[in-house]
């Protein structure tokens, strides 16, 4: 059967320079249209910058809603983001799209730093890799129960030392 | 240039008035994997689910393809149903399968609305989806008081 609604959402990661991340989000569906450019201070990937517009929304309130996102300035890409966020731009006063919008952005940054890890371990022998997901769990112990490969009964937690 | 990249696509097909099945696609540098869900729209609750990986970072990851079944049953009117799908899917399968499904729930009332006003529309292109709107959310309690455009009625927001 036909579809009667449809959305895209595009989130893209480029680096400015060594000091900085440009990141674009935007979204188009049946109803909505909008996008988010924020802008990540590198290394202690605070928000620097942050814009947001609505193109396109069944709702005259949606028109202000761009204003929420610059209070999303000074927040750091890191532990409790979530919370900050929704808190920031959020609930029924807020925009869920926009701050669902925020939050795909500050995933993305983290995935940026990702993609050359997981490159890296593409390369490596098993024995290597046993030993990079070692310093990874030491380094990260919230990975440990994060997902269903880091599950404590998972083949890959059963090797000694994890 | 572009170092990461990630899109997210959601189809809403409405297999009759009280079901609507959602198709979720995505894809980035790292991972690709889809879903197919259908949910019962009176009450919200996913009565189906599937879902399979395209990409995946290692080999115990598919496993979580059977964790989606711990969705059914789960309804999108619930509170907090998107943090429970976080837990039960995300943590005790995959991440990504769980912001798919997720995705794919906030899409729903959206979803709904446009199906509902796309005879009116086909039949008056001129129409204003604006007033249109507004009349489905004063029909359409159970989604009011979820964002700043849909507020609850008589708060008198969008009225």
């Amino acid at each position: 059967m036909t579809l009667e609604f449809m959305r895209n959402k595009v989130v893209e990661v480029e680096p400015i320079d060594d000091r900085g991340l440009s990141v674009h989000w935007r979204l188009k569906d049946s109803m909505l249209e909008a996008g988010i450019l924020i802008k990540v201070r590198v290394p202690d990937l605070e928000i620097v910058e942050a814009e947001a517009r609505v193109d396109r929304s069944p709702h005259e309130q949606c028109a202000s809603a761009p204003e929420l996102v610059k209070r999303i300035v000074g927040v750091r890409v890191s532990q409790g983001l979530r919370k900050i966020v929704r808190g920031l731009i959020g609930g029924a006063s807020g925009c869920s799209e926009l701050t669902e919008g925020v939050l795909e952005c500050c995933t993305a940054v983290i995935l940026h730093y990702t993609v050359p890890q997981i490159r890296i371990g593409e390369r490596l022998t098993e024995e290597q890799l046993l030993e990079a997901r070692r310093a990874l769990l030491e380094s990260n112990p919230r990975m440990a129960g994060s997902c269903i490969a880091f599950a404590p009964d998972s083949p890959l937690m059963q090797e000694p030392g994890l | 240039m572009i170092t990461f990249s990630r899109s997210m696509l959601v189809g809403g097909e409405f297999l009759d008035e009280t079901t609507v099945r959602f198709h979720g696609i995505l894809e980035d540098h790292i991972y690709a994997m889809e879903i197919q869900m259908d949910v019962r729209i009176p009450d919200g609750v996913i009565a189906a689910i599937e879902g399979s990986m395209k990409r995946y970072t290692n080999p115990v990851c598919p496993r979580a393809v059977d964790v989606l079944q711990d969705a059914v049953g789960v309804s999108l009117r619930e509170e907090g149903w998107a943090s429970r799908i976080y837990r039960e899917i995300g943590r005790k399968g995959c991440q990504h399968f769980a912001e798919i499904l997720i995705e794919c729930g906030r899409c729903m009332d959206l979803a709904r609305m446009a199906h509902d006003l796309t005879p009116t529309i086909a039949g008056d292109p001129a129409a204003s989806t604006t007033e249109l709107a507004n009349a489905w959310l004063q029909e359409h309690p159970e989604v009011q008081g979820s964002c700043m455009a849909q507020p609850t009625r008589g708060s008198g927001g969008a009225n």
